[in-house]
């Protein structure tokens, strides 16, 4: 049903594409590896800015003209910077692909940068961080990804630090691009794809040649557990309802032996209506309706996180409650049938990610750019099938030993969570080698 | 821009119509094979939003969507999320003012299963005490997680301004007092009267050209049901906006919000809506409309400007966010009269009103490439009897005119009609 092609344009960068049959149309991801994690020392903030300059302006085309050639086409293009990349996307109807597609070159290729669109895209980003604030739980985040990052390259908001992003300028921009793609690059297509691709590619690349290549392995099935595990608390006071409570841990990037042990936990704990915590938390006690485990793929140490909020007056039992289910990972094992379930979940999900060419596009994208095979997330769902109770509590005792412990709220919520954490076994134990 | 009317096949490749079918109590059935989709959608309308509760039933509506998953005359609290999942599914539920739905995505050799446990538990719930009470506190906790959002607070207030008296004026979560009066009773009262025939829709979207899934829902409880008065039409009131101007001061906000409402078309009016979907495209959706355009690329006043489009059976709202410095929400105002003014003095050119028709088309093209998105546009259109062909939006955009659209419906974005709401930090 689905054709896997690959070609390589002059210079190297891969292309891979995955027709797919239905609506007539395109989704793109141009992916290079370094995005927020990779922005130079007191300059975070640069790669998203400089992605959000992609959009304003490349080659011949000006803010206004590359808009309307877009837009009057009914499409949508979009570049941002995650932690580890930073990506390109277009979505469109695939008669309009052979206009539009050449433009994601253009775009990483010959940023036009120009002083008064680099002056209003830091102001919009400026804004948006400000405006962030009004949230909190966009507030608890960053604490907590102060806790577990400092200063590191996971350490802000890929918007950037508000100081070092006002500083930033149109050559500060300018000296990043010539990097772009030095660590790796990858172009996935999904839908319906225009015949003669490699010569629309080509012409970019023509005036403007880049060499790069598929993004090398990071050899990521290695990493050892971050050192900086002491667990750590940090409180915000705030005027609202509720109080907001994030529990996390630094853990392992994309491609790790033990991912798919974590991966089942999550599941286990946050997916769907039978997930552990929505059970625990929610129907058995109506703690909250917002109850959850992110897990982002990285690079490198991507956080484990659980996290609810719940009225103030309840957040001795909710913070109990919450670091008693963290501890319960590292106590007791699955019973064999929250295995069978998690299993069934995982494997549940993955077709839930296939529906739409974006979706395809955004997962083969985020698996090649790690450098990892195409035939990865099918590796994993094997692997996952194959692991045991005792596998996922052994990966937790690795990875989830010491988490930190974020919270925003009143201080009526604030006091009582703190005593809650002072005394809890999982602040207490000694930390494992 | 007239060359492929009256011929559908060229607007919309791929996709044939929606196939209905009318059990012998009075529910309808609504389908559309898709058979490369991965999975298939299940999905249960039913006409009863917020605005049918009655006195004393404030919040009922969305109470219940949470209810209906405590479990059913034949499925244990937890059990149909448990068995649905372990098939590969994920199942969902949503409450607007006009209607609940509730939907399944599940691998297609277990639709058949899903398809049972999703209209046992929505047509036979058990509204158990105990249940009932602890449900009630998570509501409560989604009430308040709503309200420590600032910007939800400023909408919940515009639309409290923008249409008083009007069930759309409420917030659908309802409000402490009375979800701490409900009481199981009443609950049961509501569901008996709402989920009824002629009141609700099963839609199926995905590899069901069997036709299988269908046979099996007309003889099950969908086939049986009896609830309420076959005949009672369920209408929300038509809606009205107050033009009107109010500030707030809300604590915790970093920036001011303006709010604009503009009473719009209703959704049974299918080509006055697109109209108006025409229209709230040309004036911000995209860098190069008019009023991103010129409030934030060129006149550098707000953060970010939306007008997003909300179709609602009693008349539909056209809202306006506008994110800027407090001290700017005069100039702000002033920029969005004048760009008002502008579209009205002159008719929108050949390469904007291209923009615009492709801008829409695709979207609505685009919104058709999962089960789901199929199976909740022919779900929601099979309830309301709209008109229900797939291709008929693409050729009733293309009836409208720069003239005619700017006749009928830019006309009715003039400031002066709108409820505006400014809200600034305390």
């Amino acid at each position: 049903m689905t054709i896997h092609q690959r070609l390589a344009l002059s210079g190297g960068l891969p292309v891979v594409v995955q027709e797919r049959p239905g609506p007539s149309l395109l989704a793109a991801r141009l992916v290079l590896r370094g995005g927020s994690s990779a922005d130079p020392r007191h300059q975070r903030g640069a790669h998203q800015l400089l992605a959000g300059l992609m959009t304003r302006g490349c080659g011949s085309l000006d803010a206004e003209a590359l808009a309307d050639c877009v837009e009057g086409r009914g499409a949508s293009l979009r570049a941002e910077a995650s932690e580890d990349a930073l990506m390109v996307g277009l979505h469109c109807a695939a008669e309009d692909a052979d206009v539009l597609l050449p433009l994601l070159l253009e775009m990483v290729r010959r940023p036009r940068l120009e002083a008064d669109q680099v002056e209003l895209e830091r102001q919009l980003n400026l804004q948006t961080l400000r405006r962030q604030r009004e949230d909190p739980f966009q507030l608890a985040h960053d604490a907590l990804r102060t806790l577990l990052y400092g200063d590191g390259p996971y350490g802000h908001d890929p918007l950037g630090v508000e100081e070092e992003l006002a500083d930033l300028t149109g050559p500060d921009l300018r000296s990043l691009v010539t990097g772009l793609g030095t660590e790796g690059a990858v172009l996935v297509l999904c839908g319906t794809v225009p015949p003669d691709l490699q010569a629309l590619l080509e012409a970019p690349l023509s005036h403007s040649p880049w060499t790069t290549a598929l993004p090398p392995s990071l050899g990521s099935e290695n990493s050892q557990p971050p050192s900086a595990l002491c667990g750590n608390i940090e409180l915000q006071e705030q005027d609202t309802e509720q109080l907001v409570l994030m529990l996390g841990t630094p853990t392992l990037p994309l491609g790790h032996p033990d991912g798919p042990a974590l991966r089942l936990l999550q599941t286990h704990l946050g997916s769907g209506m039978s997930a552990r915590l929505f059970q625990v938390m929610r129907e058995e006690r109506g703690l909250a309706y917002d109850v959850g485990v992110h897990m982002p793929a990285r690079s490198g140490a991507a956080p484990f996180v659980m996290h609810l909020s719940s009225s103030a007056d309840r957040a001795e039992e909710a913070t109990h409650c919450l670091l008693d289910e963290w501890s319960r990972l590292l106590e007791e094992p699955l019973s064999a049938a929250e295995m069978e379930l998690a299993q069934a979940k995982f494997r549940g999900q993955d077709a839930m990610g296939r529906q739409t060419c974006s979706q395809i596009a955004d997962r083969l994208s985020l698996v090649l750019s790690h450098g990892l095979p195409e035939n990865h997330v099918e590796r994993t769902l094997e692997r996952a099938s194959r692991l045991t109770p005792d596998d996922l509590q052994q990966a937790a005792g690795r990875w989830l030993g010491h988490p930190s412990l974020s919270l925003v709220g009143p201080a009526e919520g604030l006091d009582p969570a703190e005593s809650v954490w002072d005394d809890h076994p999982l602040n207490q134990g000694i930390p494992q080698d | 821009m007239s060359e492929t009317r009256g011929s559908s096949a060229p607007l919309l490749s791929g996709l044939g119509d929606p196939q209905r079918q009318r059990l012998a109590n009075g529910v309808e059935l609504v389908s559309l094979p898709l058979p490369e989709a991965p999975l298939v959608c299940i999905d249960f309308w039913c006409q009863a939003g917020s605005s049918f509760e009655r006195q004393q039933e404030h919040g009922l509506a969305h109470f219940l969507e949470h209810m209906v998953f405590k479990g059913s005359d034949a499925l244990a609290a937890g059990e149909f999320d448990r068995r649905v999942e372990a098939l590969g599914g994920m199942t969902n539920a949503a409450t607007g003012f006009d209607d609940v739905h509730f939907h399944v995505l599940i691998p297609p050799d277990a639709a058949a299963e899903a398809l049972d446990l999703l209209l046992d538990l929505v047509l036979r719930p058990r509204l158990e005490a105990e249940a009932f009470a602890m449900e009630r506190q998570v509501v409560l906790e989604e009430l308040a997680q709503s309200e420590d959002q600032p910007e939800e607070v400023a909408l919940q207030r515009l639309l409290a301004e923008a249409c008083p008296g009007h069930p759309y004026s409420l917030p659908i979560l309802g409000d402490r007092e009375s979800l701490l009066r409900h009481d199981p009773e009443t609950m049961a009262a509501f569901h008996q009267r709402l989920y009824r025939p002629g009141g609700c829709v099963l839609s199926l979207a995905g590899a069901i050209a069997d036709g299988q899934l269908a046979t099996r829902a007309a003889l099950g409880p969908l086939g049986s049901l009896t609830n309420g008065d076959p005949t009672e039409t369920t209408q929300p009131p038509a809606l009205q906006v107050v033009p009107g101007e109010q500030r707030l001061a809300l604590p915790r906000l970093e920036a001011a919000r303006l709010l604009m409402a503009w009473a719009q078309p209703p959704a049974g009016n299918l080509e006055a809506l697109i109209g108006s979907d025409l229209a709230t495209t040309v004036l911000s959706e995209g860098r190069r409309s008019r009023l991103v355009d010129r409030l934030r690329e060129d006149l550098r006043l707000v953060e970010s400007i939306d007008l997003d489009l909300h179709a609602m059976q009693g008349g539909s709202l056209a809202l306006l966010e506008a994110v800027c410095e407090p001290d700017d929400l005069e100039a702000v105002r002033q920029a969005i009269t004048e760009v008002w003014q502008e579209v009205m003095a002159a008719p929108i050119g050949k390469e904007e009103w291209e923009r615009a028709q492709r801008l829409v088309a695709n979207s609505y093209r685009f919104s058709l490439e999962s089960s789901a998105g199929v199976a909740g546009l022919i779900g929601s259109n099979q309830l309301w009897q709209r008109e229900n062909r797939l291709a008929s939006p693409l050729e009733m955009l293309q009836r409208w005119t720069p003239e005619t659209l700017q006749q009928q419906v830019l006309i009715g974005f003039d400031p002066a009609l709108a409820t505006v709401l400014e809200a600034v930090p305390a």
